[in-house]
């Protein structure tokens, strides 16, 4: 009997094999406009990192709502179809298959986490489906990898930390001790080199003191601030974000971890909301990019003024600036899709034409000029600024700002981003825009 | 440098001993292993929280928020302890460690999705109970009052407990129970009401060490499956079912971990494993663990 | 007893391939439901002896890590041979932890096995620049033959269920197999019979370690990616709880245990994205509480029942 079941089984098991073998391959989204465009969002919405990737899905559904109230893609509505970075990354993946090969969606903008970007990319190049990076942005996605169908629309850690490095070294802060307490994953590991290597080619006696990576998601952050406390760096940089910069900042602040030190604190300008005044005054700030909804460009954009308007009545919150990430995403999808229905004489783009259309493409986002490269990386400027408190204002404002134009922060195509760094002309620092040169 | 080490050490230390001291008096009073114990203890982080913030809401003294802190423990308690205990747990006993565990990851399953639904997926901080006591400065480090304080709050804890379970009748009850379960219902006492009892209790502690915890570590998904391995990996290391055992495993956990972010960051994760492997590899029944025989 | 197993056998390779037809996500569903059945598999050989396993997990990652370091040195892509690489790495960590691990019994051995899988998971999440850290390490898309087999890998797994549950099948008919369960229930008497009670398990570790190690580098390489999650504790318990699920009395039910988790963790996830913890912890009680010998119970039921009228 038992022999039989195996036999039966494997014979079973055999024969269905054959029949779906000589099945042919679904085949899809060739040249028929659809009725609808469903895109795929992926974004932290629960767990410590939802305080970040939140804004973004607000923003999300703030641009596919304007999109469809100006008459969608050529007459075609779009529909985000969220995803929850949450879950982890093996669900993440499973998601992007389910998606595409289940229901039909032929574009996605993901993703927050750089773990999970590394991890979707060659999905979708085994899909063959267009995939914009919204956030994640270690350089090793595009490093050694060249991909067909994936690009990011926005830069990289080697342009938003060198900005830091190179803001520290115009304004010749002492950065003779330096302290790193970074999240323990690519994003931070990449942050530390890029930081403390730029620092070092202008100012060779530029030492680490204390270099800590914490996990994401430490419910407690004692007994490092005890050892930065201990190691008494002149300059602290971290790049903690989510729960974890407010954690960070939260237990900080009453044990003067950033009176004692001058403090990078690169994502803080999203949560000068959460701590309001008592925000370290005077720790270096930014955007990692330009996303900052106060800055002249902005303040010059009606489009981005109508976001930013619609964005505070519906959430009542400012737009952080992953907000304008995922924003000038959606742009990006738009974009691209005009340009492929443009140069299609108006027949809608397969994935094949989309993703030829995200080449080399030139968008004026919410927040200024975004190009993506020949690498399909994106190429943004670099805002970089100083935290104030002023009078009228429940939070700081980011003052003292610099906009670094991005071919000038950025390594050029297939270049090894670190040596780049390393090799950076003696004169670097004086060609680059002055800090407090931009703005009010 | 050693003095800071010493104090994070103590602290960590401190909290460890709370995230476990639970476990372990399960386990010493009904032999079971409480997957679901981190659970507890994330209800007790999120159920002081909220409380805490409500009675600030209300514009109450924020020294309320301390008492906030027992409350919730009591509260989560008194709510999850004897259902959990009648319901599920009853069914498995003398069946084996297997269906103990099915059981109580089922519940801790459950509970993670409970918390989720009734309290959200944002992280959540009520630090009113943190820094109303202000900050010291011990050997040149600034550290908040309340962290020091956790230490001698941890310690009240040990010593009640051992008061409770030697000195009280309750408690004796509790200890002729673990002792010898078949002698004690001879002898007239109702185990089944005795063990509703300690699981009870059980879930209080748990509940007590998160709620205790959260002014310092806040509530956020994810952080039952940490306390259930953090509390399993300091439970064993004392030797499963001894309270002092736990208060000695939390030290050396807590001054392990401390040393290795000063001195080997890289290790700091891995400190209460590697310590949890080595103790039991060479004392299955963890430091203060008796063989084979049944003591609290 | 065999002529409902036979049948579960029959149905659970037709439901598969059914459901697989239906459309080509399923199919990638079925291949990572059917890969951790694999290490499922073995935790139920485990429990078979008597012992459960809180750490099993340590093997499944180590079979996914295994298949993504090959790739990562020596630019391997070929199928066959990360599976390989999977197969071998987690052979022999079970090889090394086993020699140590099977002197211990109960729940010391359950505790064990946790540490040991813990500090992997720390020191994999730590080691950054050796591991990848937190970020985790990519799979390439596999080739076989430099072929790029698409739908091979579902089929390839599917092949990999049957040789090992056969396999298995097998051994649990040996001596050697029947051993197992004279452990569970009279370690002492079996010493008395001259048998090393450590040998035997010995060798049971180290095969339940390699169906770990299969079953983790087949999802690794469906997923492309493994991450130190992989090596956490909760992992484990699933494993544990598929195998309890579909019962560990039978080669089948793991498999049965594990595809119905998946299963309900994938229509959970479709309708109710903050359930699908709460779906599988019932499940989870449900089994525990009521059907005790699992799925694989179930189908035993109507013969225990017919005893009971007899």
């Amino acid at each position: 009997m038992q022999h039989y079941s195996r036999k039966t089984a494997s014979l079973a098991g055999v024969l269905f094999g054959l029949v779906f073998g000589l099945l042919p391959q679904a085949a899809w989204g060739a040249g028929e406009r659809p009725a609808q465009l469903k895109v795929g969002v992926f974004t932290f919405v629960s767990g410590p990192a939802a305080s970040y990737g939140m804004p973004a899905k607000n923003a999300a559904d703030l641009m596919f709502e304007s999109l469809n109230a100006g008459g969608g893609l050529a007459g075609v509505r779009l529909e985000p179809v969220f995803v929850d970075e949450a879950q982890g990354t093996d669900a993440v993946v499973s998601e992007f298959r389910r998606l595409v090969t289940s229901r039909h969606v032929p574009v996605m903008i993901a993703a927050l986490s750089s773990a999970n970007c590394l991890a979707l990319a060659p999905v979708a190049e085994q899909l063959k489906t267009p995939m914009i990076a919204w956030n994640c942005d270690t350089h090793h996605l595009f490093l050694k990898k060249k991909y067909r169908y994936v690009f990011r629309a926005n830069t990289s850690t080697v342009p938003e930390f060198v900005a830091y490095a190179a803001y520290l070294l115009q304004k010749k802060a002492d950065v003779s001790r330096v302290g790193i307490i970074d999240p323990d994953y690519a994003f931070g590991h990449d942050a530390a080199v890029i930081f403390s290597e730029t620092l070092r080619r202008f100012r060779p006696d530029s030492k680490l003191v204390v270099e800590l990576y914490p996990r994401l998601g430490s419910p407690s952050y004692s007994t490092e601030i005890s050892r930065l406390l201990a190691a008494h760096p002149a300059v602290i940089f971290t790049n903690f974000w989510g729960a974890d910069l407010e954690n960070f900042v939260r237990q900080a602040l009453p044990r003067k971890l950033f009176s004692q030190s001058l403090a990078v604190i690169a994502l803080g300008t999203t949560v000068f909301e959460e701590f309001g005044q008592r925000f370290p005054q005077g720790a270096v700030v930014g955007v990692l990019g330009d996303g900052w909804y106060h800055s002249p460009a902005v303040r010059a954009n009606p489009q981005a003024q109508r976001f930013i308007k619609n964005y505070q009545e519906r959430f009542h919150q400012v737009p952080v600036f992953p907000a304008f990430k995922m924003a000038n995403a959606v742009l990006v999808v738009e974009a691209a899709y005009r340009r492929a229905l443009r140069e299609n004489k108006g027949q809608w783009p397969d994935s094949e034409r989309l993703a030829r259309a995200l080449e080399g493409l030139r968008v004026k986002t919410l927040t200024g000029p975004l190009t993506l490269r020949a690498d399909h990386d994106g190429l943004t400027d670099q805002i970089v600024g100083v935290s104030r408190n002023v009078a009228g204002s429940p939070y700081p404002v980011m003052a003292d700002m610099v906009r670094y134009p991005g071919e000038l922060v950025t390594p050029p195509v297939d270049a090894d981003p670190i040596q780049w760094i390393k090799t950076l002309p003696a004169d670097y620092l004086e060609r680059l825009p002055k800090p407090g040169s931009y703005g009010p | 440098m050693l003095t800071p080490i010493v104090i994070d050490g103590l602290s960590d230390a401190a909290l460890l001993f709370l995230v476990a001291v639970g476990l372990t008096m399960v386990f010493g009073v009904l032999r079971v292993v409480n997957i679901a114990h981190g659970s507890f203890f994330a209800l007790g982080a999120y159920a002081a929280i909220t409380l805490g913030l409500w009675a600030g809401a209300l514009g109450l003294s924020q020294a309320l928020s301390y008492g906030a802190l027992v409350l919730s423990a009591l509260l989560v308690a008194a709510l999850f302890g004897p259902l959990t205990e009648r319901l599920c747990l009853r069914a498995t006993y003398g069946r084996g460690e297997i269906a103990q565990m099915l059981v109580t990851f089922g519940i801790f399953l459950i509970l993670d999705d409970v918390q989720k639904l009734v309290f959200g997926v944002q992280e959540r901080q009520n630090d009113a109970p943190l820094s109303l006591l202000g900050v010291c400065n011990l050997g040149g480090i600034v550290y908040p009052v309340y962290q020091i304080a956790l230490v001698g709050l941890a310690v009240v804890v040990a010593f009640s407990l051992r008061w409770f379970l030697r000195g009280t009748r309750a408690g004796k009850l509790v200890l002729s129970v673990v002792h010898d379960a078949e002698m004690a219902r001879f002898s007239g006492i109702d185990t089944a009401k005795v063990s509703v009892a300690a699981f009870t209790f059980g879930v209080f502690l748990a509940a007590l060490g998160g709620s205790l915890a959260s002014p310092i570590t806040g509530a956020a998904p994810g952080m039952s499956a940490e306390a259930t391995i953090l509390a399993f990996a300091v439970a064993a290391i004392g030797g499963l079912g001894r309270v002092e055992g736990a208060g000695l495993a939390a030290l050396i956990v807590g001054l392990g971990r401390a040393f290795a972010v000063y001195y080997a960051p890289a290790f700091d994760r891995a400190t209460p494993y590697l310590v949890m492997f080595a103790v039991l590899l060479f004392r299955p029944q963890g430091l203060l663990g008796v063989v084979e025989t049944r003591r609290l | 007893m065999k002529g409902p197993r036979a049948l579960l056998w029959v149905c659970l390779a037709a439901a598969a391939v059914a459901v697989a037809l239906a459309s080509p996500w399923a199919s990638f569903i079925l291949t990572v439901a059917l890969a951790k059945g694999l290490a499922a598999l073995g935790v139920a050989l485990l429990l078979r002896a008597g012992l459960m396993s809180l750490g099993h997990a340590l093997f499944y990652a180590a079979g996914g890590y295994g298949a993504a370091y090959l790739a990562r040195w020596l630019g391997v892509t070929d199928l066959l041979l990360l599976l390989g690489a999977g197969f071998l790495s987690a052979t022999v960590l079970g090889l090394f932890t086993g020699a140590v691990l099977v002197r211990y019994r109960a729940i010391f051995f359950a505790m064990l096995n946790l540490a040991a899988s813990m500090v992997f998971f720390s020191l994999v999440t730590k080691l950054y620049n050796l591991t990848g850290g937190s970020d985790g390490m990519p799979l390439p898309v596999p080739t076989m033959f430099g072929l790029k087999p698409g739908q091979g890998l579902f089929y390839l797994t599917l092949a990999c269920v049957f040789v090992c549950a056969g396999g298995l099948r097998r051994y649990l008919d040996s001596a050697m197999g029947q051993g197992l369960g004279a452990i569970a229930t009279n370690e002492i008497r079996l010493e008395y019979l001259g048998i090393s009670v450590n040998g035997l398990l010995f060798v049971n570790y180290a095969i339940s370690a390699g169906l770990g190690g299969l079953g983790g580098a087949l999802a690794a390489i469906a997923i492309g990616h493994v991450t130190p999650e992989l090596f956490f504790w909760t992992t484990s318990a699933q494993l544990l709880l598929g195998a309890a699920l579909g019962g560990a009395g039978s080669v089948a039910g793991p498999f049965a245990g594990m595809l119905l988790l998946e299963g309900v963790r994938t229509a959970a996830s479709q309708y109710a994205p903050l359930l699908w913890e709460m779906a599988m912890g019932l499940c989870a009680l449900a089994v525990a509480l009521f059907v005790p010998q699992g799925l694989s119970g179930i189908v035993d039921l109507p013969q225990q029942w017919k005893r009971a009228v007899q």
